[in-house]
C-alpha cells in the first residue's frame, strides 16, 4: 500500500510504553476513535474502532510472497497448525485440480488439503503424525514448464 | 440444606471460570484441574484450589479419567462438575464418579450413555412421538453397496458420527461418487474425536434452522422446559451466533416444540439440565429431532439472561436432591438475548484456527453485556483445545436493542496478537437476512460477501499511519524511504494460498 502523507494521523496518545501506544485518534477533524498500537517483534498490530490490523515491514521476500499466483503454485503449504493424520498421495501419482492430498487434523477438526491445479506430485514433505505449523511446505508439485 | 462443600470442576476455559464462579456464589469450596498449557489461565488463577494434571495433550489431561477422580477424592470434593466437551458425556467417568463416591453433577449414566449413541437416542424420540430426520443404519466400513444405503434419503445428504457432537465427523455430500470419500473421512474424524468411528447417512434440509430446547428435570422427575435457542448462524456446522427467541418459531410452533423436547426428555428419564435439538424446516414448517445433550450447553448464557436462572446453581441443587420446585408457569422469559462466541480463527481464510500470544485483551462492558471468558491479556492460545476464546451476550428488551448492544461491544473489544472472528460477526450482525431474521444454517455458506476479504476501509490508512510512528519511534528509522514505510497484512494468512481449500 502507498503511503500518503495526508494520512499521517492526528494522534492523541493517552498511555505509552515503548512497544506499547494507546489512545485516541481524531478522524475527519471532528470524530475521534480509540486505537491500540503493539509494537512485537518485527510486527506492529493495530486494533482501531473495532477493526485489527498486523503489519510487517516491507522487504522483498515478504511482499513476493504475498501475491504469489495461487493456481500456478507448485508448493503446497500448510495452512494451520495441527498434526498430519492422512496423505493420500505418493510421489510420481498424478493429481487433479481439488483431489485430496492431505488430511490435518487442528483443534478437533479436519482440514483437508486439497490440490490447487492437475499435476504431478513431485515431493512429500511430512509424514503420517507430524505436528505441522502453518507456513510449513506439506507437498510438492512438479512444476507446469516441467510438465510441458 | 444439603449443597456440597466442595466441588471439583473436571474442565478448562470460559466453562471451567464460569462454574466455580456459580460455585463460589453458593457458598461452596472450588478446586479445578490442569493441564502444563494452563498452568497459567483463568481458571487455575479463579478457583481456590488447582491441581496440575501433568501433560500437554488432552488424552493425558483433561480426558484422564483416572486422574481425575483420584485428585476429586485427595482434595476432599464431594461433587464433580463436567462442564461441556471433554469427559461430559462420557458415562464411563460419569460411573467412575458415582463408584468413587464422588456426585457427578449431571444425569445419571445409564441417561448419558442413551443419549450420547444417536441410534437409541432417536428409538427413544420415537417411543415419546417426537418426529425424526429419515436415516440410514450404520455404515459398515468397506461396504460398497452405497446406493442401496442412501437409498430413501436422497441427494443431498449429510454424514454423521454415531457418538458426535459439535460437528465433528459430519459431512455433507452432494453426489453418490463423493460418498465413500465421505464416509472413510468422517470415520477416521469420528474414531479420533470419540474413540467410536461409526458413521451413518441422513437426509438434508437445505433451508434448516437449528433449534433447541433448554430442559430442567430434578430427581423426581419434574420436567420442565426453559424455552429455545435459535443456533442456526453456523460454520463447519459449529454454532457462532445464537438468540432467544428465535425468529423462526410462531407461538403455536414453539407450544409444540416445547411438548415434545419435554416429553423427550420424559421418556429418557432425564434428570438435571439437558438439551434437546431439533431441525426446523424453514419452507414446510415441519421439525425433527437431532439429539439430546446430556450436559450444560455452550449457548446456555442466552436462557440465563432471559429467564433469569442461573443454570449451573440449578444443576449444582438438582444433583445434591435438593428440591427445586420447579414450575412451567414460573418461567416467563423477558426480552431478547444474543450470543457471540469469539473465536481464534482467521474467518476470511475459510475460518482457519489462529494461534499466538495474546497481546492484547480488552473485554467491553455496559449495559446488558455479559462475557464467559477463558483467556486473559498475555496468555498463548495454542493448537491443544477448541479455538473458542469467550462467549459474548447481550441482553435487550428486545431483539432491536440487543443487536445493537452487541455492535456496540463488538466494536470496543480490541484484541491483538491473534486473529478473531470479530470483523466477521459484525458484518454477520449487520446482513440483511439476519436483520429480517429470515436466515438458516446456510446463512454463511449463501453469503459469500461475509468471508471474503473486507474492503479497504478508511480506517487502514490510518492505521498504517499509526503503525508507521510507533515502528519509527521506537529507535528505528523509517524502514524505507518515505512512500512504503510499512507493508500492509490485513491478515496473517494472507500470504497462503487459499485455493488449497475445499
Amino acid at each position: 500500500m502507498a503511503f500518503d502523507s495526508s494520512l499521517m494521523p492526528d494522534l492523541e496518545v493517552t498511555s505509552a510504553l515503548p512497544n506499547r501506544w494507546e489512545g485516541t485518534v481524531l478522524l475527519d477533524g471532528n470524530r475521534s476513535v480509540p486505537f491500540l498500537a503493539y509494537r512485537e517483534g518485527q510486527q506492529v498490530y493495530v486494533w482501531i474502532s473495532g477493526e485489527s490490523y498486523v503489519f510487517t515491514p516491507a522487504s522483498p521476500t515478504n511482499a513476493r510472497s504475498s501475491r504469489t499466483d495461487q493456481s500456478a503454485s507448485d508448493e503446497i503449504i500448510c495452512p494451520v497448525p495441527g498434526v498430519v493424520i492422512a496423505i493420500q498421495v505418493a510421489v510420481g501419482d498424478m493429481v487433479e485440480a481439488g483431489q485430496e492430498l492431505v488430511v490435518i487434523e487442528s483443534m478437533k477438526t479436519e482440514q483437508i488439503i486439497k490440490s490447487p491445479r492437475d499435476g504431478t506430485i513431485e515431493r512429500v514433505s511430512v509424514q503420517e503424525g507430524d505436528r505441522v505449523d502453518r507456513g510449513m511446505r506439506l507437498v510438492v508439485l512438479t512444476s507446469v514448464a516441467e510438465t510441458e | 440444606m444439603n449443597v456440597f462443600s466442595k466441588v471439583l470442576v473436571a474442565n478448562r476455559g470460559e466453562i471451567a471460570v464460569r462454574v466455580v464462579q456459580t460455585l463460589q456464589a453458593m457458598g461452596i469450596a472450588t478446586a479445578v484441574v490442569y493441564s502444563d498449557p494452563d498452568s497459567n489461565a483463568p481458571h487455575v488463577a479463579l478457583a481456590d484450589e488447582a491441581f496440575a494434571l501433568g501433560g500437554s495433550t488432552v488424552e493425558e489431561t483433561y480426558l484422564d479419567r483416572r486422574k481425575i477422580v483420584d485428585l476429586a477424592l485427595r482434595c476432599g470434593a464431594e461433587a464433580v462438575h463436567p462442564g461441556y466437551g471433554f469427559l461430559s458425556e462420557n458415562p464411563g467417568f460419569c460411573k467412575d464418579c458415582i463408584e468413587a463416591g464422588l456426585v457427578f453433577i449431571g444425569p445419571r449414566p445409564e441417561t448419558i450413555a442413551l443419549l450420547g449413541d444417536k441410534i437409541r437416542s432417536k428409538e427413544t424420540a420415537v417411543q415419546a412421538g417426537v418426529p425424526l430426520v429419515p436415516s440410514s443404519p450404520v455404515w459398515q466400513p468397506g461396504e460398497s453397496n452405497l446406493d442401496n444405503l442412501s437409498s430413501g434419503i436422497g441427494f443431498p445428504l449429510l454424514v454423521k458420527a454415531s457418538a458426535g457432537g459439535g460437528g465433528r465427523g459430519m459431512r455433507v455430500v452432494e453426489r453418490v461418487q463423493d460418498l465413500e470419500q465421505a464416509l472413510e473421512s468422517a470415520n477416521r474424524e469420528a474414531a479420533s474425536a470419540f474413540g467410536d468411528g461409526r458413521v451413518f447417512l441422513e437426509r438434508y434440509i437445505p433451508t434448516a434452522r437449528h433449534v433447541e430446547f433448554q430442559i430442567l428435570a430434578d430427581s423426581e422427575g419434574n420436567t420442565i422446559h426453559l424455552f429455545e435457542r435459535e443456533c442456526s448462524v453456523q460454520r463447519r456446522y459449529q454454532k457462532v451466533i445464537e438468540e432467544t427467541p428465535s425468529q423462526a418459531l410462531n407461538d403455536d410452533l414453539r407450544k409444540r416444540m416445547a411438548s415434545a423436547a419435554v416429553a423427550m426428555a420424559e421418556s429418557a428419564a432425564y434428570t438435571n439440565a439437558g438439551t434437546v435439538e431439533f431441525l426446523v424446516d424453514a419452507l414446510t414448517g415441519e421439525y425433527f429431532f437431532l439429539e439430546m445433550n446430556a450436559r450444560i450447553q455452550v449457548e446456555h448464557p442466552i436462557t440465563e439472561e432471559t429467564v433469569k436462572l442461573d443454570m449451573v446453581e440449578l444443576q449444582t441443587r438438582i444433583a445434591a436432591g435438593e428440591n427445586v420446585r420447579l414450575s412451567q408457569e414460573n418461567i416467563r422469559p423477558v426480552g431478547h438475548a444474543l450470543e457471540c462466541r469469539v473465536y481464534a480463527e482467521d474467518p476470511y481464510a475459510n475460518f482457519t484456527p489462529s494461534t499466538g500470544r495474546l497481546l492484547a485483551w480488552r473485554p467491553p462492558s455496559g449495559m446488558g453485556i455479559r462475557l464467559d471468558s477463558g483467556v486473559t491479556e498475555g496468555q498463548e492460545v495454542t493448537t491443544y483445545y477448541d479455538s473458542m476464546l469467550a462467549k459474548l451476550v447481550s441482553w435487550g428488551p428486545d431483539r432491536e436493542e440487543s443487536i445493537g448492544r452487541m455492535l456496540g461491544a463488538l466494536k470496543s473489544f480490541p484484541v491483538l496478537g491473534v486473529t478473531t472472528n470479530i470483523p466477521f460477526l459484525l458484518q454477520a450482525l449487520v446482513h440483511p437476512d439476519f436483520v429480517s431474521g429470515k436466515y438458516d444454517t446456510g446463512f454463511i455458506d449463501k453469503n459469500s460477501g461475509l468471508t471474503s476479504s473486507l474492503s479497504v476501509s478508511q480506517l487502514s490508512g490510518v492505521a498504517t499511519g499509526i503503525a508507521d510512528r510507533i515502528w519509527q519511534s521506537n529507535g528505528n528509522s523509517s524502514v524505507s524511504r518515505r512512500g512504503a514505510p510499512v507493508q500492509t497484512l490485513q491478515s496473517p494468512w494472507q500470504g497462503l494460498p487459499k485455493s488449497t481449500f475445499p
